[in-house]
Protein backbone atom coordinates (compact mmCIF):
# COMPACT_ATOMS: atom_id res chain seq x y z
CA UNK A 1 0.00 0.00 0.00
CA UNK A 2 2.80 2.37 0.94
CA UNK A 3 4.45 1.76 -2.43
CA UNK A 4 1.23 2.76 -4.24
CA UNK A 5 0.84 5.83 -2.04
CA UNK A 6 4.41 6.87 -2.76
CA UNK A 7 3.54 6.85 -6.47
CA UNK A 8 1.79 10.19 -5.98
CA UNK A 9 5.06 11.64 -4.71
CA UNK A 10 7.35 10.82 -7.67
CA UNK A 11 9.78 13.78 -7.99
CA UNK A 12 9.00 15.82 -11.08
CA UNK A 13 12.66 15.50 -12.19
CA UNK A 14 12.16 11.73 -12.54
CA UNK A 15 9.02 12.28 -14.63
CA UNK A 16 10.87 14.73 -16.90
CA UNK A 17 13.77 12.31 -17.28
CA UNK A 18 11.50 9.38 -18.19
CA UNK A 19 9.62 11.51 -20.77
CA UNK A 20 12.93 12.78 -22.22
CA UNK A 21 14.23 9.20 -22.58
CA UNK A 22 10.91 8.01 -24.02
CA UNK A 23 11.06 10.76 -26.64
CA UNK A 24 14.80 10.57 -27.41
CA UNK A 25 14.90 6.76 -27.67
CA UNK A 26 12.71 6.35 -30.78
CA UNK A 27 14.48 9.26 -32.47
CA UNK A 28 17.77 7.32 -32.26
CA UNK A 29 16.27 3.85 -32.83
CA UNK A 30 12.99 4.24 -34.80
CA UNK A 31 10.20 1.76 -34.04
CA UNK A 32 8.18 2.35 -37.21
CA UNK A 33 4.67 2.75 -35.79
CA UNK A 34 2.36 3.11 -38.84
CA UNK A 35 0.66 6.48 -39.48
CA UNK A 36 -3.10 6.46 -40.15
CA UNK A 37 -4.28 9.32 -42.32
CA UNK A 38 -7.24 11.23 -40.85
CA UNK A 39 -10.12 12.26 -43.19
CA UNK A 40 -9.48 16.01 -42.75
CA UNK A 41 -5.86 15.59 -43.88
CA UNK A 42 -6.96 13.48 -46.83
CA UNK A 43 -9.46 16.20 -47.80
CA UNK A 44 -6.74 18.85 -48.04
CA UNK A 45 -4.46 16.47 -49.95
CA UNK A 46 -7.27 15.63 -52.39
CA UNK A 47 -8.08 19.31 -52.91
CA UNK A 48 -4.42 19.90 -53.81
CA UNK A 49 -4.38 16.83 -56.06
CA UNK A 50 -7.19 18.32 -58.14
CA UNK A 51 -4.84 21.14 -59.15
CA UNK A 52 -2.40 21.02 -62.03
CA UNK A 53 -0.08 23.21 -64.13
CA UNK A 54 -3.04 25.05 -65.69
CA UNK A 55 -4.75 25.78 -62.36
CA UNK A 56 -4.70 29.12 -60.62
CA UNK A 57 -1.85 29.42 -58.10
CA UNK A 58 -1.98 28.19 -54.51
CA UNK A 59 -1.37 30.85 -51.85
CA UNK A 60 0.52 29.63 -48.77
CA UNK A 61 0.68 31.94 -45.79
CA UNK A 62 3.37 31.15 -43.23
CA UNK A 63 1.87 32.59 -40.09
CA UNK A 64 4.30 31.07 -37.63
CA UNK A 65 7.70 31.54 -36.06
CA UNK A 66 10.60 29.20 -35.22
CA UNK A 67 8.84 28.19 -31.99
CA UNK A 68 6.30 26.19 -34.02
CA UNK A 69 8.87 24.88 -36.47
CA UNK A 70 8.61 21.17 -35.44
CA UNK A 71 4.88 21.12 -36.19
CA UNK A 72 4.33 23.57 -39.05
CA UNK A 73 7.57 23.60 -41.05
CA UNK A 74 7.17 19.93 -42.17
CA UNK A 75 3.67 20.88 -43.39
CA UNK A 76 5.13 23.74 -45.44
CA UNK A 77 7.74 21.43 -46.99
CA UNK A 78 5.23 18.68 -47.75
CA UNK A 79 2.70 21.05 -49.37
CA UNK A 80 5.40 22.80 -51.40
CA UNK A 81 6.79 19.45 -52.56
CA UNK A 82 3.34 18.41 -53.73
CA UNK A 83 2.86 21.72 -55.58
CA UNK A 84 6.34 21.61 -57.16
CA UNK A 85 5.99 17.96 -58.19
CA UNK A 86 2.61 18.65 -59.80
CA UNK A 87 3.79 21.92 -61.40
CA UNK A 88 1.23 23.90 -59.44
CA UNK A 89 2.26 27.54 -59.09
CA UNK A 90 2.80 28.78 -55.57
CA UNK A 91 2.58 32.25 -54.05
CA UNK A 92 3.93 32.60 -50.52
CA UNK A 93 3.48 35.28 -47.90
CA UNK A 94 3.57 35.73 -44.12
CA UNK A 95 1.42 37.43 -41.52
CA UNK A 96 4.17 36.85 -38.96
CA UNK A 97 7.51 38.61 -39.48
CA UNK A 98 9.51 35.48 -38.61
CA UNK A 99 7.44 33.52 -41.14
CA UNK A 100 9.62 35.02 -43.87
CA UNK A 101 12.70 33.15 -42.58
CA UNK A 102 10.68 29.92 -42.56
CA UNK A 103 9.85 30.43 -46.25
CA UNK A 104 13.47 31.17 -47.13
CA UNK A 105 14.57 28.06 -45.22
CA UNK A 106 12.10 25.99 -47.27
CA UNK A 107 13.35 27.53 -50.56
CA UNK A 108 16.91 26.62 -49.58
CA UNK A 109 15.93 23.05 -48.72
CA UNK A 110 13.84 22.45 -51.84
CA UNK A 111 16.36 23.92 -54.30
CA UNK A 112 18.30 20.63 -54.26
CA UNK A 113 15.16 18.62 -55.10
CA UNK A 114 13.34 20.74 -57.70
CA UNK A 115 14.33 23.07 -60.52
CA UNK A 116 11.85 25.91 -60.34
CA UNK A 117 12.09 29.45 -61.63
CA UNK A 118 11.36 32.34 -59.28
CA UNK A 119 8.61 34.63 -60.53
CA UNK A 120 7.32 31.98 -62.97
CA UNK A 121 6.71 28.90 -60.83
CA UNK A 122 6.71 30.54 -57.43
CA UNK A 123 6.77 33.97 -55.84
CA UNK A 124 7.28 35.29 -52.34
CA UNK A 125 5.39 38.43 -51.32
CA UNK A 126 6.97 38.66 -47.88
CA UNK A 127 5.52 40.04 -44.65
CA UNK A 128 3.16 42.95 -44.21
CA UNK A 129 2.04 44.40 -40.91
CA UNK A 130 -1.66 44.81 -39.99
CA UNK A 131 -3.19 41.43 -40.77
CA UNK A 132 -6.84 42.54 -41.02
CA UNK A 133 -6.06 45.40 -43.42
CA UNK A 134 -3.72 43.13 -45.42
CA UNK A 135 -6.30 40.37 -45.90
CA UNK A 136 -9.10 42.80 -46.71
CA UNK A 137 -6.86 44.66 -49.15
CA UNK A 138 -5.85 41.41 -50.86
CA UNK A 139 -9.52 40.71 -51.49
CA UNK A 140 -9.60 43.83 -53.68
CA UNK A 141 -6.11 44.01 -55.13
CA UNK A 142 -3.06 42.01 -54.05
CA UNK A 143 -0.68 44.34 -55.86
CA UNK A 144 -1.86 47.37 -53.86
CA UNK A 145 -1.03 45.53 -50.62
CA UNK A 146 2.24 44.07 -51.89
CA UNK A 147 3.57 46.53 -54.50
CA UNK A 148 6.94 44.77 -54.23
CA UNK A 149 7.81 41.18 -53.44
CA UNK A 150 10.04 40.13 -50.52
CA UNK A 151 13.19 40.86 -52.54
CA UNK A 152 12.05 44.36 -53.63
CA UNK A 153 11.05 43.40 -57.18
CA UNK A 154 7.82 45.11 -58.35
CA UNK A 155 5.07 42.52 -58.01
CA UNK A 156 3.55 43.38 -61.41
CA UNK A 157 6.84 42.52 -63.11
CA UNK A 158 6.62 38.86 -61.96
CA UNK A 159 5.02 36.74 -64.74
CA UNK A 160 3.25 34.56 -62.16
CA UNK A 161 1.56 37.57 -60.56
CA UNK A 162 0.36 39.10 -63.84
CA UNK A 163 -2.80 36.96 -63.73
CA UNK A 164 -3.33 37.23 -59.98
CA UNK A 165 -5.41 40.20 -58.90
CA UNK A 166 -7.26 38.99 -55.80
CA UNK A 167 -8.60 35.83 -54.10
CA UNK A 168 -10.67 34.99 -57.19
CA UNK A 169 -7.40 34.27 -58.98
CA UNK A 170 -6.18 31.91 -56.26
CA UNK A 171 -7.30 28.28 -56.39
CA UNK A 172 -6.66 27.55 -52.74
CA UNK A 173 -5.33 29.45 -49.73
CA UNK A 174 -3.40 27.41 -47.16
CA UNK A 175 -2.51 29.05 -43.87
CA UNK A 176 0.04 27.44 -41.60
CA UNK A 177 -0.82 29.13 -38.40
CA UNK A 178 0.40 29.17 -34.83
CA UNK A 179 -1.94 31.80 -33.33
CA UNK A 180 -3.18 35.29 -34.13
CA UNK A 181 -2.90 36.64 -36.76
CA UNK A 182 -3.48 33.31 -38.44
CA UNK A 183 -6.26 30.92 -39.45
CA UNK A 184 -9.00 32.89 -37.64
CA UNK A 185 -8.11 36.00 -39.66
CA UNK A 186 -8.04 34.07 -42.94
CA UNK A 187 -11.40 32.50 -42.11
CA UNK A 188 -12.91 35.82 -41.06
CA UNK A 189 -11.71 37.99 -43.92
CA UNK A 190 -10.63 35.83 -46.87
CA UNK A 191 -13.18 33.00 -46.50
CA UNK A 192 -16.27 34.57 -44.88
CA UNK A 193 -16.02 37.88 -46.73
CA UNK A 194 -14.48 36.97 -50.08
CA UNK A 195 -15.31 33.26 -50.31
CA UNK A 196 -11.72 32.06 -50.70
CA UNK A 197 -11.22 28.27 -50.47
CA UNK A 198 -9.25 27.73 -47.30
CA UNK A 199 -7.05 24.89 -46.04
CA UNK A 200 -5.56 25.14 -42.56
CA UNK A 201 -2.47 23.71 -40.87
CA UNK A 202 -2.23 24.49 -37.17
CA UNK A 203 -0.25 23.58 -34.09
CA UNK A 204 -1.96 20.83 -32.10
CA UNK A 205 -3.00 23.32 -29.38
CA UNK A 206 -5.35 25.08 -31.84
CA UNK A 207 -6.58 21.99 -33.69
CA UNK A 208 -9.71 21.39 -31.60
CA UNK A 209 -10.88 24.95 -32.34
CA UNK A 210 -10.74 24.42 -36.13
CA UNK A 211 -12.86 21.24 -36.27
CA UNK A 212 -16.28 23.00 -36.24
CA UNK A 213 -15.24 24.92 -39.36
CA UNK A 214 -14.12 21.72 -41.11
CA UNK A 215 -17.52 20.16 -40.34
CA UNK A 216 -19.36 23.07 -41.99
CA UNK A 217 -17.03 23.11 -45.00
CA UNK A 218 -15.71 26.60 -44.25
CA UNK A 219 -12.28 24.96 -44.02
CA UNK A 220 -11.76 22.35 -46.72
CA UNK A 221 -9.04 20.40 -44.90
CA UNK A 222 -7.05 20.47 -41.70
CA UNK A 223 -3.56 19.41 -40.65
CA UNK A 224 -3.35 19.11 -36.86
CA UNK A 225 0.10 19.51 -35.37
CA UNK A 226 2.96 17.10 -35.93
CA UNK A 227 0.51 14.23 -36.50
CA UNK A 228 -1.17 16.13 -39.34
CA UNK A 229 2.23 17.01 -40.81
CA UNK A 230 3.29 13.38 -40.62
CA UNK A 231 0.06 12.25 -42.32
CA UNK A 232 0.61 14.74 -45.13
CA UNK A 233 4.25 13.66 -45.49
CA UNK A 234 3.03 10.05 -45.75
CA UNK A 235 0.56 10.94 -48.52
CA UNK A 236 3.19 12.99 -50.36
CA UNK A 237 5.81 10.23 -50.15
CA UNK A 238 3.26 7.58 -51.24
CA UNK A 239 2.87 9.58 -54.46
CA UNK A 240 6.68 9.78 -54.64
CA UNK A 241 6.68 13.57 -54.64
CA UNK A 242 9.37 13.71 -51.98
CA UNK A 243 12.99 12.62 -51.77
CA UNK A 244 13.83 14.59 -48.64
CA UNK A 245 13.85 13.72 -44.95
CA UNK A 246 10.34 13.37 -43.51
CA UNK A 247 10.85 15.27 -40.27
CA UNK A 248 7.38 14.94 -38.78
CA UNK A 249 7.15 11.22 -39.59
CA UNK A 250 10.56 10.78 -37.93
CA UNK A 251 9.11 12.28 -34.75
CA UNK A 252 5.87 10.27 -34.62
CA UNK A 253 7.37 7.23 -32.86
CA UNK A 254 8.69 9.58 -30.19
CA UNK A 255 5.29 11.28 -30.04
CA UNK A 256 3.47 7.97 -29.51
CA UNK A 257 5.89 6.75 -26.84
CA UNK A 258 5.80 10.13 -25.09
CA UNK A 259 1.99 9.96 -24.99
CA UNK A 260 2.11 6.38 -23.68
CA UNK A 261 4.32 7.37 -20.76
CA UNK A 262 2.18 10.44 -19.97
CA UNK A 263 -0.91 8.19 -19.88
CA UNK A 264 0.93 5.78 -17.56
CA UNK A 265 1.87 8.66 -15.25
CA UNK A 266 -1.74 9.94 -15.24
CA UNK A 267 -3.00 6.46 -14.34
CA UNK A 268 -0.36 6.01 -11.62
CA UNK A 269 -1.18 9.43 -10.18
CA UNK A 270 -4.91 8.67 -10.12
CA UNK A 271 -4.51 5.20 -8.60
CA UNK A 272 -2.22 6.65 -5.91
CA UNK A 273 -4.70 9.45 -5.23
CA UNK A 274 -7.66 7.11 -4.77
CA UNK A 275 -5.67 4.78 -2.49
CA UNK A 276 -4.62 7.79 -0.41
CA UNK A 277 -8.25 8.96 -0.15
CA UNK A 278 -9.36 5.46 0.88
CA UNK A 279 -6.71 5.06 3.56
CA UNK A 280 -7.66 8.49 4.99
CA UNK A 281 -11.31 7.38 5.23
CA UNK A 282 -10.26 4.14 6.96
CA UNK A 283 -8.13 6.10 9.47
CA UNK A 284 -11.10 8.36 10.31
CA UNK B 1 28.46 10.70 -34.78
CA UNK B 2 29.17 13.92 -36.62
CA UNK B 3 29.37 16.86 -34.21
CA UNK B 4 28.59 20.30 -35.67
CA UNK B 5 31.43 22.73 -36.27
CA UNK B 6 29.19 25.74 -36.87
CA UNK B 7 29.54 28.05 -33.79
CA UNK B 8 25.91 29.25 -34.16
CA UNK B 9 24.64 25.69 -33.77
CA UNK B 10 26.82 25.35 -30.65
CA UNK B 11 25.46 28.60 -29.24
CA UNK B 12 21.91 27.50 -29.97
CA UNK B 13 22.51 24.07 -28.37
CA UNK B 14 24.07 25.60 -25.24
CA UNK B 15 21.16 28.03 -24.84
CA UNK B 16 18.70 25.14 -25.28
CA UNK B 17 20.47 23.20 -22.52
CA UNK B 18 20.45 26.32 -20.31
CA UNK B 19 16.65 26.52 -20.68
CA UNK B 20 16.24 22.77 -20.11
CA UNK B 21 18.24 23.09 -16.85
CA UNK B 22 15.09 24.66 -15.32
CA UNK B 23 13.51 21.21 -15.39
CA UNK B 24 15.89 20.27 -12.58
CA UNK B 25 15.46 23.53 -10.70
CA UNK B 26 15.69 27.31 -11.15
CA UNK B 27 19.31 28.34 -11.65
CA UNK B 28 21.62 31.06 -12.96
CA UNK B 29 22.10 29.50 -16.42
CA UNK B 30 18.35 29.37 -16.99
CA UNK B 31 17.91 32.98 -15.87
CA UNK B 32 20.76 34.09 -18.15
CA UNK B 33 19.16 32.42 -21.20
CA UNK B 34 15.72 33.76 -20.27
CA UNK B 35 16.95 37.37 -19.89
CA UNK B 36 18.94 37.11 -23.10
CA UNK B 37 15.82 35.94 -24.94
CA UNK B 38 13.68 38.75 -23.53
CA UNK B 39 16.30 41.37 -24.43
CA UNK B 40 16.85 40.07 -27.96
CA UNK B 41 13.08 39.80 -28.55
CA UNK B 42 12.46 43.36 -27.38
CA UNK B 43 15.26 44.72 -29.58
CA UNK B 44 14.03 42.69 -32.55
CA UNK B 45 10.47 43.94 -32.07
CA UNK B 46 11.54 47.59 -31.89
CA UNK B 47 13.62 47.30 -35.08
CA UNK B 48 10.84 45.37 -36.80
CA UNK B 49 8.16 47.93 -35.86
CA UNK B 50 10.30 50.79 -37.13
CA UNK B 51 11.29 49.16 -40.43
CA UNK B 52 7.96 47.50 -41.24
CA UNK B 53 5.43 49.85 -39.71
CA UNK B 54 6.48 53.35 -38.73
CA UNK B 55 9.02 54.18 -41.43
CA UNK B 56 7.28 52.82 -44.59
CA UNK B 57 3.73 53.71 -43.52
CA UNK B 58 4.29 57.12 -41.94
CA UNK B 59 7.80 58.59 -41.97
CA UNK B 60 8.64 57.96 -45.62
CA UNK B 61 5.33 59.24 -47.08
CA UNK B 62 5.35 62.27 -44.79
CA UNK B 63 8.98 63.37 -44.65
CA UNK B 64 10.55 61.83 -47.79
CA UNK B 65 7.66 61.99 -50.27
CA UNK B 66 6.22 65.16 -48.66
CA UNK B 67 2.65 63.83 -48.63
CA UNK B 68 1.22 66.11 -45.97
CA UNK B 69 -2.06 64.19 -45.72
CA UNK B 70 -0.12 61.84 -43.44
CA UNK B 71 -0.10 64.56 -40.76
CA UNK B 72 -3.60 63.29 -39.80
CA UNK B 73 -2.48 59.75 -38.83
CA UNK B 74 0.62 61.26 -37.17
CA UNK B 75 -1.60 63.53 -35.06
CA UNK B 76 -3.84 60.56 -34.21
CA UNK B 77 -0.80 58.51 -33.19
CA UNK B 78 0.55 61.33 -31.03
CA UNK B 79 -2.81 61.49 -29.23
CA UNK B 80 -1.93 58.13 -27.63
CA UNK B 81 0.88 59.89 -25.75
CA UNK B 82 -1.53 62.52 -24.43
CA UNK B 83 -2.44 60.21 -21.55
CA UNK B 84 0.94 61.07 -19.99
CA UNK B 85 -0.22 64.70 -19.64
CA UNK B 86 -3.30 64.73 -17.34
CA UNK B 87 -4.63 67.99 -18.79
CA UNK B 88 -4.80 66.53 -22.32
CA UNK B 89 -5.44 62.89 -21.39
CA UNK B 90 -8.94 63.03 -22.98
CA UNK B 91 -7.32 63.22 -26.44
CA UNK B 92 -6.43 59.51 -26.24
CA UNK B 93 -10.12 58.77 -26.86
CA UNK B 94 -9.87 60.02 -30.44
CA UNK B 95 -7.59 57.29 -31.86
CA UNK B 96 -9.24 54.65 -29.65
CA UNK B 97 -12.69 55.65 -30.97
CA UNK B 98 -11.38 55.47 -34.54
CA UNK B 99 -9.83 52.01 -34.05
CA UNK B 100 -12.92 50.60 -32.29
CA UNK B 101 -15.26 52.10 -34.88
CA UNK B 102 -13.29 50.77 -37.83
CA UNK B 103 -12.71 47.40 -36.17
CA UNK B 104 -16.35 46.85 -35.24
CA UNK B 105 -17.59 47.84 -38.67
CA UNK B 106 -15.25 45.42 -40.37
CA UNK B 107 -15.41 42.53 -37.93
CA UNK B 108 -19.06 42.26 -36.81
CA UNK B 109 -20.61 41.26 -40.20
CA UNK B 110 -17.74 38.84 -40.89
CA UNK B 111 -18.03 37.28 -37.41
CA UNK B 112 -21.77 36.90 -37.90
CA UNK B 113 -21.17 35.10 -41.17
CA UNK B 114 -18.30 32.92 -39.85
CA UNK B 115 -19.48 31.95 -36.39
CA UNK B 116 -23.27 32.23 -36.37
CA UNK B 117 -24.83 31.80 -39.82
CA UNK B 118 -22.51 29.08 -41.17
CA UNK B 119 -22.20 27.29 -37.83
CA UNK B 120 -25.99 27.26 -37.32
CA UNK B 121 -26.35 26.00 -40.90
CA UNK B 122 -23.84 23.23 -40.14
CA UNK B 123 -25.89 22.13 -37.13
CA UNK B 124 -29.13 21.73 -39.10
CA UNK B 125 -30.24 18.23 -40.07
CA UNK B 126 -30.14 18.53 -43.85
CA UNK B 127 -31.24 15.59 -46.06
CA UNK B 128 -27.72 15.23 -47.55
CA UNK B 129 -26.35 14.45 -44.07
CA UNK B 130 -28.38 11.23 -44.18
CA UNK B 131 -26.93 10.01 -47.48
CA UNK B 132 -24.90 7.55 -45.37
CA UNK B 133 -25.98 6.11 -42.02
CA UNK B 134 -22.79 7.19 -40.20
CA UNK B 135 -22.89 10.83 -41.34
CA UNK B 136 -26.58 10.92 -40.38
CA UNK B 137 -25.78 9.56 -36.93
CA UNK B 138 -23.01 12.13 -36.41
CA UNK B 139 -25.33 14.93 -37.57
CA UNK B 140 -27.82 13.90 -34.86
CA UNK B 141 -25.01 13.71 -32.24
CA UNK B 142 -23.84 17.22 -33.24
CA UNK B 143 -27.38 18.62 -33.02
CA UNK B 144 -28.03 17.01 -29.62
CA UNK B 145 -24.58 18.17 -28.39
CA UNK B 146 -25.16 21.78 -29.46
CA UNK B 147 -28.65 21.94 -27.92
CA UNK B 148 -27.62 20.32 -24.61
CA UNK B 149 -24.50 22.50 -24.31
CA UNK B 150 -26.54 25.64 -24.97
CA UNK B 151 -29.06 24.51 -22.32
CA UNK B 152 -26.17 24.14 -19.85
CA UNK B 153 -25.35 27.83 -20.36
CA UNK B 154 -29.03 28.87 -20.09
CA UNK B 155 -29.28 30.41 -16.64
CA UNK B 156 -32.68 32.13 -16.87
CA UNK B 157 -34.70 29.10 -15.71
CA UNK B 158 -34.26 26.90 -12.67
CA UNK B 159 -32.66 23.54 -13.47
CA UNK B 160 -35.56 21.16 -13.05
CA UNK B 161 -37.73 19.01 -15.29
CA UNK B 162 -36.31 18.34 -18.77
CA UNK B 163 -33.73 21.15 -18.43
CA UNK B 164 -31.78 19.32 -15.70
CA UNK B 165 -30.92 16.08 -17.59
CA UNK B 166 -30.34 18.04 -20.81
CA UNK B 167 -27.88 20.39 -19.03
CA UNK B 168 -26.15 17.42 -17.40
CA UNK B 169 -25.84 15.75 -20.79
CA UNK B 170 -24.35 19.05 -22.04
CA UNK B 171 -21.60 18.68 -19.42
CA UNK B 172 -20.62 15.35 -21.06
CA UNK B 173 -20.09 17.15 -24.39
CA UNK B 174 -18.18 19.95 -22.67
CA UNK B 175 -15.90 17.44 -20.93
CA UNK B 176 -15.28 15.63 -24.23
CA UNK B 177 -14.32 18.99 -25.76
CA UNK B 178 -12.00 19.86 -22.88
CA UNK B 179 -10.45 16.37 -23.04
CA UNK B 180 -9.78 16.72 -26.76
CA UNK B 181 -8.21 20.16 -26.23
CA UNK B 182 -6.03 18.85 -23.40
CA UNK B 183 -4.93 15.86 -25.48
CA UNK B 184 -3.97 18.16 -28.35
CA UNK B 185 -2.10 20.44 -25.92
CA UNK B 186 -0.04 17.50 -24.64
CA UNK B 187 0.69 16.56 -28.25
CA UNK B 188 1.84 20.11 -29.00
CA UNK B 189 4.19 20.21 -26.01
CA UNK B 190 5.70 16.83 -26.87
CA UNK B 191 6.15 18.08 -30.45
CA UNK B 192 8.18 21.02 -29.14
CA UNK B 193 10.38 18.63 -27.16
CA UNK B 194 10.80 16.43 -30.25
CA UNK B 195 11.82 19.50 -32.27
CA UNK B 196 14.50 20.45 -29.76
CA UNK B 197 15.75 16.86 -29.42
CA UNK B 198 15.90 16.53 -33.22
CA UNK B 199 18.06 19.65 -33.21
CA UNK B 200 20.32 18.47 -30.35
CA UNK B 201 20.69 14.89 -31.59
CA UNK B 202 20.75 15.77 -35.29
CA UNK B 203 22.09 19.22 -36.10
CA UNK B 204 24.35 19.45 -33.04
CA UNK B 205 25.59 15.94 -32.17
CA UNK B 206 24.95 14.33 -35.56
CA UNK B 207 23.59 11.12 -34.01
CA UNK B 208 20.44 11.15 -36.15
CA UNK B 209 19.84 12.40 -39.73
Amino acid sequence: MKILESLTKIPRQIIFLVIALAVAGPLIIPIGIPVNVMPQTQKLFNAMEELGPESKPVLISCDFDPQSLPELYPMLLAIMRQCYARDVKVVLMALWPQGTSMVELAFEELTAEFTKEYGVDYAFLGYKVGAAAVLLGMGENIESVFPNDFYGTPTNSLPLMSSVKNYKDISLVVTLSTGDPGWRFWLLYAQARYGARLGVGVTAVSAADVYPYVETGQVIGLLSGMKGASEYETLVSQKQYSRGILRASQGMDAQSLGHLFIMIFILIGNIGYFIQQRSRKVQK
Amino acid sequence: MNIATNPWIWLSAILTLCIFSFLYRDNMLYRFAEHLFVGVSAGYLIALTWHNQIYPNLMRPLFVEANFLYIIPLAFALCYFARFIPKFAFLVRLPIAFVIGWGSGVVIPAYFQRDILRQAQGTLLLPEAFAKWDTGLWAIVVLVGVICTLIYFFFSRERKGIIKPAANFGIVFLMLGFGASFGYTVMARISLLIGRLQFLLGDWLGIIR
